[in-house]
C-alpha cells in the first residue's frame, strides 16, 4: 500500500533539495554579481562554478522528480502542474547560470557610475526569485498561505522593471561618451538580470492558480 | 434447469457489479488515484465477503415485501429487474438495482393477486429518501473533519495524498463489503424462498443454503466488477460536483457507513438495547446514497458547482426505475405463465394461511453440483490471484532493474 512505500518520502526530500538548489543558486548569483562589479574575477569564476554545479544538480533532481511522479502515479490530479512548476523553477537557475556565463564570456566594462545601480538591480531581481522560494515550499505544506507570500514577488518584480528601465534610460540618454556597441552590450546584460525576475513572476502566476485549485 | 433459473439473478448480479462498483471505487479510479486492477480485485473480494457474512438482514425485509413462491416467478422478476438496470445503464441513465427489484416484486404481487405489505414498502421507500439525506449529513461532517485535519497538520501535499490513496483503498474495501452485505438481497433475495440446499461443510465452518446462494450472487457481482465496471468508473469522477481526492474518500466513506448501518443487525440490536428504535434492515440503493453524499459536499462548498440538470435526470430515473421494472415484470410474468406454461407463483391467501413455497429442496445431487461449482470457482479464483501476484512481482522487478540501469547510464 502507498503508505508503506518510501517513494513519497524520497520525493519530498528531492523536492526540498531541488528548491534548496534554486535558493542557493540565487544567493551565489548575488555574490557573483558583487564580485564582478568589484572586479574580483577569481571570486566571480568560483561563484560561476558553484552555480554550474547547482544547476546540474537541479536538472538531475528535476528529471528524478518527474520520473517518480509519473511512474508511481503521485498526485495524479495536480501532477502536470507540479511538473510544470518544477520546470519553471529550473528555468530560473538556468537563467542565473546563463546570465553569469554571458557576463563571463563578454566581460563587459561597467562604468563606475553604474556599479551601484546594477548591483541593486541584481539584488532586487534575485530578491524576486528568493521570495518565490518560500511560496513554492508553502504550496506543498500550507497552500492557504501561498498567495500572501506571492505579494512580495510581485512587488520586487515591478521594482526590478522600474530599475532596469531607469538604468537603460540613463545609459542611452545620459552616457554620451559610450559607443552604441557598449550601450547595447550593457542593455543585454541588464535584460539577462531582469529575466530572472520575469521568470519568478511567471512561476508566481502559475503557483497562485495552483494554490487556488488545491484549496477549493 | 434449476441452475438455468438462477441465470437471471446472476445477470442482475453482473449488472449490479458493473453499475454499483463505480459508486465505491469510481472516484478513486476516475481520478487515477487507484488503478482499476487494484480496485477491481479489492472490490470483488470485499463484495463476496459482505454478501456471505452479512447478507441475510436486508434479504429478510425484501422477503416480507413479496415471498416469491415459485422459482419461475423469481427468475422472471430478476430478469425484469436486470433488463431494466442494463437498459438504463446502456442509455447512461442513473439507475438503482434496489428500486428495480422492488418494482419487480410489486409487479409480481399485482400479477399473482398478493397484497403488498405496505409497512415493508413504506420502510423501503422511506430509506430511499433517508439514505441520501443521512449520506449528505455524514459526508458534510466527515469532510469538515478531514479539511480541519489537513489545515492544522500542515502535512506535505505528497504525504497527504499518500494517506488519501491508502484511505481510498480501505474505505473502498469497506464500501464494497457494505455493498455486498446490503445489495445481495436485490440479487438473490427473490430466490431464497425457492431454494433449500444442504449446508456446505468446509471443515472449519459450514456455509448455509442462503449463504451458498449469496456466494454465487457475490461471484456474479465480482464478475460484473471485473468485466464491465471500468467504463462506468472512468466516467463517474466529477459528474455532479468535481471532487478532490479527499472529497472522494469522504463520499465513499459516508456511503459505506450508510449501507453498513442499514445491513448491520448487530448495530440495530445495540440501538434497541440503549432504548432507541431499531434500524430497519433494508436494501438501500448505493447509487442514491452516493448522490446524497456528493450533494452534501457540493452544498458545503456553496452549491455553486452542483450540476442541477444532472440531478433532475437522476430524480426522473428514481421515479421511472421501479415503474418500468414493475411493468416489465408484470408483462413478463404474463408471457412466462401463459406461453411457456411455467409456474410463476400464486396467491398465498387463496392457498391457505401459510405460504406454500415450491422449493428446489433437499436434492442431494443439486447440493453436490452447487458445492463443486462454488468450490471450483473459488479455487480457480485463488489460483488466478496467485498467478497475478507472481506476474506483478516479475513486472515490478523488471521495471526496477531498467530504472537502475537508466540512472546508472545517466551518471
Amino acid at each position: 500500500m502507498a503508505v508503506f512505500k518510501r517513494t513519497t518520502k524520497n520525493l519530498i526530500i528531492r523536492i526540498d533539495e531541488f528548491i534548496d538548489n534554486i535558493d542557493l543558486g540565487l544567493l551565489v548569483f548575488r555574490e557573483a554579481m558583487k564580485a564582478y562589479l568589484e572586479k574580483d574575477f577569481d571570486s566571480f569564476e568560483r561563484h560561476l562554478k558553484k552555480v554550474d554545479t547547482l544547476e546540474n544538480s537541479a536538472d538531475r533532481l528535476q528529471r528524478e522528480i518527474e520520473n517518480d511522479m509519473i511512474t508511481h502515479s503521485v498526485l495524479p490530479q495536480h501532477r502536470e502542474e507540479v511538473v510544470k512548476l518544477i520546470d519553471v523553477l529550473d528555468e530560473i537557475i538556468d537563467s542565473v547560470k546563463s546570465s553569469l556565463n554571458e557576463i563571463d564570456i563578454e566581460r563587459p566594462e561597467i562604468p563606475v557610475s553604474l556599479n551601484k545601480n546594477l548591483l541593486s538591480l541584481a539584488e532586487t531581481s534575485a530578491n524576486t526569485a528568493e521570495e518565490l522560494v518560500p511560496a513554492a515550499r508553502a504550496y506543498f505544506r500550507a497552500p492557504y498561505t501561498v498567495r500572501e507570500k506571492l505579494l512580495r514577488v510581485y512587488y520586487f518584480e515591478s521594482e526590478t522593471d522600474k530599475m532596469a528601465l531607469s538604468i537603460k534610460k540613463s545609459i542611452f540618454r545620459e552616457m554620451n561618451d559610450l559607443d552604441l556597441a557598449r550601450k547595447n552590450q550593457l542593455r543585454y546584460m541588464i535584460s539577462h538580470i531582469e529575466n530572472i525576475s520575469d521568470l519568478a513572476q511567471k512561476a508566481a502566476d502559475m503557483l497562485s492558480g495552483m494554490a487556488i485549485k488545491i484549496i477549493i | 434447469m434449476i441452475l438455468l433459473f438462477l441465470t437471471s439473478g446472476l445477470f442482475l448480479g453482473w449488472s449490479l457489479g458493473a453499475n454499483d462498483a463505480s459508486n465505491v471505487f469510481g472516484s478513486a479510479v476516475g481520478s487515477k488515484m487507484v488503478s482499476f486492477r487494484k480496485a477491481a480485485i479489492i472490490a470483488s473480494l470485499a463484495v463476496i465477503l459482505g454478501a456471505v457474512l452479512q447478507g441475510a438482514g436486508a434479504s429478510d425485509t425484501l422477503g416480507k415485501l413479496g415471498s416469491i413462491n415459485a422459482i419461475g416467478g423469481a427468475f422472471t422478476l430478476a430478469l425484469a429487474a436486470a433488463v431494466t438496470v442494463y437498459v438504463m445503464t446502456k442509455f447512461s441513465l442513473p439507475v438503482s438495482t434496489t428500486q428495480a427489484i422492488v418494482g419487480a416484486i410489486i409487479g409480481w404481487n399485482l400479477f399473482t393477486g398478493n397484497n403488498t405489505d405496505t409497512d415493508t414498502l413504506t420502510k423501503i421507500v422511506a430509506t430511499w429518501i433517508t439514505g441520501p439525506v443521512i449520506g449528505a449529513i455524514f459526508s458534510i461532517l466527515l469532510f469538515i473533519i478531514v479539511i480541519k485535519i489537513k489545515k492544522s497538520s500542515r502535512i506535505h501535499l505528497f504525504r497527504f495524498e499518500t494517506y488519501i490513496k491508502t484511505g481510498l483503498i480501505i474505505v473502498g474495501a469497506f464500501g464494497a463489503y457494505s455493498l455486498g452485505a446490503n445489495n445481495i438481497a436485490n440479487v438473490m433475495g427473490v430466490f431464497l424462498p425457492s431454494f433449500n440446499l444442504d449446508p456446505l461443510d468446509l471443515g472449519l465452518f459450514s456455509i448455509s443454503s442462503s449463504q451458498q446462494l449469496f456466494l454465487l450472487g457475490g461471484l456474479a457481482i465480482a464478475v460484473g466488477i471485473i468485466t464491465y465496471s471500468k467504463k462506468v468508473m472512468d466516467t463517474i469522477g466529477g459528474n455532479i460536483v468535481e471532487l478532490s481526492p479527499e472529497g472522494a474518500m469522504v463520499v465513499v466513506l459516508a456511503q459505506s457507513v450508510v449501507l453498513f448501518i442499514f445491513s448491520s443487525s448487530g448495530l440495530s440490536n445495540l440501538f434497541q438495547k440503549i432504548g432507541l428504535p431499531p434500524i430497519p434492515m433494508v436494501p438501500v440503493s448505493s447509487s442514491q446514497v452516493i448522490v446524497g453524499c456528493v450533494i452534501g459536499i457540493g452544498l458545503y462548498k456553496g452549491a455553486r458547482n452542483i450540476n442541477f440538470k444532472l440531478l433532475g435526470e437522476i430524480a426522473i430515473g428514481w421515479l421511472s426505475t421501479p415503474v418500468l421494472s414493475g411493468l416489465l415484470a408484470f408483462f413478463s410474468l404474463f408471457f412466462v405463465k401463459n406461453i411457456f406454461g411455467i409456474d410463476v407463483g400464486h396467491n398465498i391467501s387463496s392457498v391457505g394461511s401459510l405460504p406454500e413455497i415450491v422449493t428446489v429442496t433437499t436434492n442431494t445431487s443439486m447440493s453436490l453440483i452447487f458445492k463443486y461449482l462454488l468450490l471450483g470457482i473459488v479455487a480457480s479464483g485463488i489460483v488466478a490471484a496467485f498467478l497475478y501476484y507472481l506476474f506483478e512481482r516479475k513486472k515490478n522487478r523488471e521495471f526496477r532493474l531498467s530504472e537502475e540501469k537508466f540512472w546508472k547510464n545517466m551518471k
